[in-house]
């Protein structure tokens, strides 16, 4: 992406803040960046020295207006990796607060983890699925369940029970890796 | 029929329940991303899944003009951001299961069931019918670890969006709202003003959410909200008592002033009938206003809103001729009843 200011180099210093309902983001390169600071329009956080020249792995610029506090983050060149399914690079989600595509939650899945477990508290589904992946959650509850009734088991000795459990878990197991 | 038009449980305090889930096609960018090929493509595909079933109705919605849209929009049929949508849209609607799907809003599908009262579970019922029937025939976006893929990461898991829209006069002037809102806020639910935060100006009605659609299950979500929203029925009931003892007589005028105002103005905005609206509706639960029911009375503010008055009385007034129109057009969906007070 390039500088918003000067259309010319690359855009590698990401900002946005939130003051009372007031929002402003950049996305501007490093000469332009450091004109922005001395005017007064970026203020640095004190961490901001942590965060420079940290990787787009910080992911504490993500969703940053959400959370209502200042974030600069500076990405250093190189090889980006890109969705593809639709092309966005993570800077674009970062930019556009969304995901491009479904497949975007796949390829950024790690960079994104954090901020969806931020925003929602856990980061497991536990609600309805499509059809095709009904049968698979059901025999993942099923093999939860054995496990448990196994543990139980053997922490009461009963090895025979432990036995039959044993096995059926085998054969729920062998029953997933068929899919 | 629409959900304004039927009665419904609990209808003193609730107006109406909705249930919206967002759902994703797998292989397509989000609607932001899409180019209008594909966009016509996606509407294609989706309009196919529901051609067999005669319950639901296609609309083109490029083809709908902007005051249609709006007005759908204000019987909350759809979003406001689908309303103003530019690019290629559509809406597949059945007003028998009280059912619309817009689709390409944020997500490629958003369905959206709403009925009268305090109903979400059979909200939910009718939403879950159509999503089985688009899951049949389409190939929806979904995770084993992130449940169904959204736009926006806010909706992830679930999809789900469960909302219960309250009328709550008692609590705005007890000055209850925003404490609601910090307790709510703290157990991961969200209440909101239908305009403007928390004045009395805006006809007293606020939403009540789910904000987390991630790590607990549609069912969970419902049971908690439906909890809430029961607590909160009784704390605005039992405030509703104390209003309606009325020592000075002073309450029950001002219903009745507010009454006589919708019955006999000829000049009224939008702002002075929400600010009717909620005097009025108070005053039918409570039985000071007899033989209009508050179904009539929200369906009075429905038809008194700017977009759905032009499209009943004619899209091409203004402001002023809308104010002047809107008194009567209100009058007509309360179907000419007369003042009879209790006292």
């Amino acid at each position: 992406m390039l500088c918003e200011r000067c259309k010319k180099n690359e855009a590698v210093v990401y900002y946005s803040e939130n003051v009372n309902g007031n929002k402003k983001a950049f996305a501007l390169c490093e000469k332009c960046a450091a004109e922005a600071e001395k005017n007064g329009e970026i203020n640095k956080p004190d961490f901001g020295k942590s965060l420079f020249g940290d990787s787009v792995n910080n992911l504490n610029s993500l969703f940053g207006s959400l959370f209502g506090i200042p974030q600069y983050q500076k990405r250093e060149l190189g090889e980006r990796k890109k969705c593809s399914l639709c092309g966005s690079a993570f800077d674009d989600i970062v930019n556009e607060g969304k995901p491009g595509c479904p497949e975007c939650y796949h390829t950024f899945g790690d960079e994104l983890s954090r901020t969806i477990s931020k925003i929602h508290g856990a980061a497991t589904h536990t609600g309805n699925a499509p059809e095709r992946f009904r049968a698979g959650r059901e025999r993942q509850r099923k093999i939860e369940k054995v496990e448990a009734e196994l543990k139980a088991a053997v922490a009461a000795e009963e090895y025979e029970r432990a036995a039959e459990l044993r096995d059926c878990l085998k054969m729920l197991r062998e029953e997933k890796s068929g899919d | 029929m629409l959900w304004y038009e039927m009665s419904g449980k609990d209808s003193d305090v609730v107006v109406s329940s909705r249930i919206r889930l967002a759902r994703n096609l797998t292989d397509y960018p989000f609607p932001g991303k899409l180019d209008e090929a594909s966009a016509k493509e996606i509407i294609e595909k989706i309009k196919e899944a529901f051609e067999d079933n005669s319950d639901y109705t296609f609309t083109d919605f490029a083809s709908v003009d902007n005051i249609h849209r709006l007005s759908e929009a204000e019987k909350h049929k759809i979003s406001p951001e689908f309303a103003s949508n530019k690019t290629p849209c559509a809406l597949i609607e059945s007003d028998k299961k009280q059912i619309y799907i817009m689709v390409l809003e944020e997500d490629h599908l958003r369905i959206q069931s709403i009925m009268s009262g305090f109903s979400l579970d059979e909200a939910y019922g009718v939403a879950c019918e159509a999503d089985d029937l688009i899951d049949s025939k389409l190939k929806v976006a979904y995770d084993e670890k992130l449940g169904y893929l959204t736009h926006c990461p806010t909706n992830l898991g679930t999809g789900m969006r469960a909302s219960v829209m309250m009328f709550l006069p008692a609590l705005t002037y007890a000055r209850g709202i925003r404490s609601l809102q910090n307790q709510l806020g703290k157990i991961g639910l969200t209440i909101r003003g239908m305009s403007g935060e928390g004045s009395s100006a805006d006809g007293c009605l606020y939403q009540i959410s789910n904000q987390v659609t991630l790590g607990t299950s549609e069912k969970e979500i419902i049971a908690k909200l439906t909890e809430i929203c029961d607590k909160i029925i009784e704390q605005e009931r039992t405030l509703r008592e104390t209003l309606k003892k009325d020592p000075d007589g002073r309450f029950t005028d001002r219903i009745m002033r507010s009454y006589g105002t919708i019955l006999y103005a000829t000049i009224m905005d939008t702002a002075e009938m929400m600010k009717l609206y909620a005097d009025v509706r108070l005053g039918s639960v409570l039985g000071i206003i007899q033989g209009v029911s508050p179904q009539a009375i929200d369906a009075m503010l429905i038809h008194g809103m700017p977009a759905t008055l032009m499209c009943n009385v004619g899209s091409d007034i203004g402001a002023h001729e809308r104010d002047r129109v809107r008194p009567e057009a209100m009058r007509r969906m309360l179907g000419g009843v007369g003042t009879k007070s209790k006292k």
